[in-house]
């Protein structure tokens, strides 16, 4: 009913509006609507011709409301004859249009041609209009085992402001079942597909409405809210997580569902219903996760090559009319095959839209989150999206990172176009992290040291605690005795060192140098040492490890004066060039009651360090 | 896309994270254990504070850098 009235003001306007707009006309227009998706699409090929004096360079495209207010992508190309190779097209200037004098239930479109159309010339272009939601299921409610029937409705005149010579249409449906179609002159039916026309000489805004209802059960999957978030780590990364709320789109399901006749003959028990999904993710994609609320869902199926990575996901349940769902996927990908740098700017080349084939989404929300410390950020869009920013806090950040934020209403798969975010980043920003890392076992450690150095005792008159700081005294001054006994036996084992030289090169001056040096030394030890021992000895808490250390110093003095002796004694027997079995002879005593004695200072050590 | 743009690419190569992260990480737990130990050992009066703030500090370059790259190995990508 409603299309007969819109036909009724169709023709009252056409009666209206009959001085034509321009002088340019169709000399033909071939349209071919594809119903073999949920997604409706209008390819027409249209050659333009212009009859007037005037140079034109604007075609009016019309569409009626109610069309185009599901229209969600208009795109025209130059026309390229078959069989021509295929330059990389370049899409015609498409922008909305407001003419005068037209009727307001329209809504146009104007196509800017390449260069204006002088008198008798012509062009041709093709459109590919793009509608969602288009088609209507008719009866709206069925059961599991009912297939699914829409309707779809058009014109099989193009509607167009101005007179068409010649036109055709064809309709292809998926599948030759057709419950009913509109039959004018001139209506033939090829298996699953529907042909009017040619049609000849129609005046502008001619209108016949029609109307096929056929079946189809291709999965209606439609996306009501999609939020894809594409984080950068310039560490190497581009993650992408996608969360989907799914939507059945067709005939509401009603009636009970039966699992059981379901899993026996699912294409009769559940026609309508789909059962997987599939995304085409971008090569090299790694670290693919599918998961809901619950968690991991485990029907997924991944496979890639060098082309594209397939990812094929299955719902925890079939999806009926009208039914929801709810998940995330997310993927890694490599940081190289997206990020790029031009003029001092880095920029994010990245496909806008879902990976997902065939999929309506009423509402897309991208986010693009830069790494903190980016600066200047700006997009560039192939279409109008609306954008603002936000900020996120992530993993290791101090005021979180920018996030661009582009929204979309109503997007088709032919939107999943190439954008690119560009911003300044400088290479330093990158080492924030890590300083936040190393500034935080920085300050573990300054803690420890000053939980160490502090003195956190409370009553710090008690004679326990003043025991414990006397204690502490002897025990630094038992480590400088220590440190200072280990340094004379470093240099008794110079002096050891210098003998074995002279046994070798026989340089009697070079050893006795060394014994100098040694010898001054020594003293200077025993020099340092003195306030120490007098220090232990006036202190009430060393009175137990003095004699002990007493022992050790005086052992070390015994020590270092043997040392000397056998020195001297070796030296002399160079000078007075004797024998090395001789000297050997005269010192094999003196080296026995020296080891004696170093395992005595030794052991002394060890038992010190004990106390 | 005029102008010849290059490929951004991470400043240390995505194998080298898991081996990168085990070896500084050892280093830098050898490092903390060496600064424990003299904490522990020397006594209040003669310890150089010095020493205590360098050994901590190395140890503290080479734990952030290590679990960095454990974070970055394990696909936390910071």
């Amino acid at each position: 009913m409603e299309s007969f009235r819109f036909c009724f003001l169709m023709l009252t306007i056409a009666i209206l509006a009959s001085p034509a707009l321009s002088d340019l006309v169709l000399s033909k227009v071939d349209r071919r609507i594809y119903l073999t998706s949920h997604i409706v699409r209008i390819s027409s090929t249209v050659k333009v011709e212009n009859a007037g004096p005037e140079k034109e360079s604007k075609v009016l495209l019309a569409f009626p409301e109610q069309q185009a207010k599901n229209m969600a992508y208009l795109m025209a190309t130059p026309h390229e004859g078959k069989g021509k190779v295929k330059n990389p097209v370049v899409a015609l200037p498409v922008e909305a249009a407001n003419p005068k004098d037209m009727p307001a239930a329209l809504t146009f479109y104007s196509v800017s041609l390449p260069k204006g159309l002088a008198e008798g010339d012509s062009f041709t272009f093709d459109v590919l209009a793009v509608f969602t939601h288009a088609l209507r299921p008719i009866p709206e409610q069925i059961t599991q085992a009912d297939i699914q029937l829409v309707l779809y409705q058009d014109s099989a005149h193009y509607l167009s402001p101005y007179a068409v010579k010649v036109q055709s249409l064809s309709v292809k449906l998926p599948d030759s079942r057709i419950e009913s179609y509109t039959k004018l002159e001139n209506t033939k039916i090829h298996g699953s597909e529907i042909k009017y026309g040619p049609y000849e000489n129609l005046p502008s805004f001619s209108y016949s409405p029609i109307a096929v209802h056929f079946e189809s059960n291709l999965p209606f999957s439609v996306a009501q809210e999609l939020v894809r978030e594409i984080e950068i780590s310039h560490w190497g990364n581009v993650q992408v997580t996608e969360h989907y709320k799914l939507i059945h789109g067709g005939a509401q399901s009603k009636g009970e569902f039966s699992r059981l006749d379901f899993l026996a003959r699912p294409n009769v028990r559940g026609a309508s219903a789909f059962r997987y999904l599939v995304a085409n993710l971008p090569p090299r994609a790694h670290s693919v996760y599918y998961r809901d609320e619950i968690g991991n869902i485990s029907t997924s199926h991944l496979r890639g090559d060098s082309k594209k990575t397939e990812l094929l996901i299955e719902p925890r349940y079939p999806m009926f009319g009208g039914w929801r769902t709810a998940f995330t996927i997310g993927y890694g990908l490599p940081l190289q095959d997206f990020l790029y740098e031009s003029d001092g700017k880095r920029f994010l080349n990245i496909t806008f839209s879902s990976p997902m084939v065939e999929l309506v989404i009423d509402a897309l929300i991208v986010k693009v989150v830069l790494p903190e410390g980016s600066s200047d950020i700006s997009v560039a869009a192939p279409f109008p999206v609306e954008q603002w920013q936000e900020t996120k806090i992530s993993h290791l950040d101090i005021d979180g990172r920018p996030v661009v934020v582009l929204k979309k209403t109503n997007v088709v798969p032919e939107h999943n176009q190439f954008f690119q975010v560009y911003y300044h980043f400088s290479q330093l920003s990158m080492l924030r992290e890590p300083l936040m890392l190393i500034s935080g076992f920085l300050f573990f450690f300054v803690a420890c040291i000053v939980y160490m150095h502090a003195d956190i005792s409370i009553s710090k008159s008690s004679a326990s605690y003043l025991a414990k700081q006397q204690w502490e005294e002897v025990q630094a001054v038992i480590q400088q005795v220590q440190n200072i006994i280990s340094r004379c036996l470093t240099t008794h084992d110079n002096l050891e060192a210098s003998l074995h030289d002279l046994s070798r090169t026989g340089n009697i001056q070079a050893c006795k140098a060394a014994r100098k040096a040694a010898d001054g030394l020594l003293k200077e030890l025993s020099k340092e040492l003195k306030p120490l021992l007098t220090f232990l000895q006036s202190s009430p808490s060393a009175a137990q490890v003095f004699p002990k250390v007493e022992e050790l110093v005086a052992k070390e003095r015994e020590l270092q004066e043997k040392v000397m002796v056998k020195h001297s004694t070796v030296v002399d027997g160079y000078e007075k060039k004797l024998g090395a079995r001789d000297i050997e002879n005269r010192v094999a005593l003196q080296q026995q009651k020296l080891t004696a004695l170093r395992q005595e200072v030794d052991d002394l050590l060890e038992l010190i360090d004990e106390i | 896309m005029a102008p010849p743009a290059k490929a951004i690419t991470s400043p240390v190569p995505d194998a080298w994270y898991p081996t990168l992260a085990v070896f500084m990480l050892a280093i830098g737990l050898v490092l903390t254990a060496s600064f424990f130990i003299y904490e522990a050992t020397s006594s209040k009066r003669n310890r150089s504070l010095a020493k205590e703030l360098t050994t901590g500090g190395v140890a503290s370059v080479f734990l952030g850098f290590g679990s960095l790259f454990l974070l970055l190995s394990a696909g936390v990508y910071v």
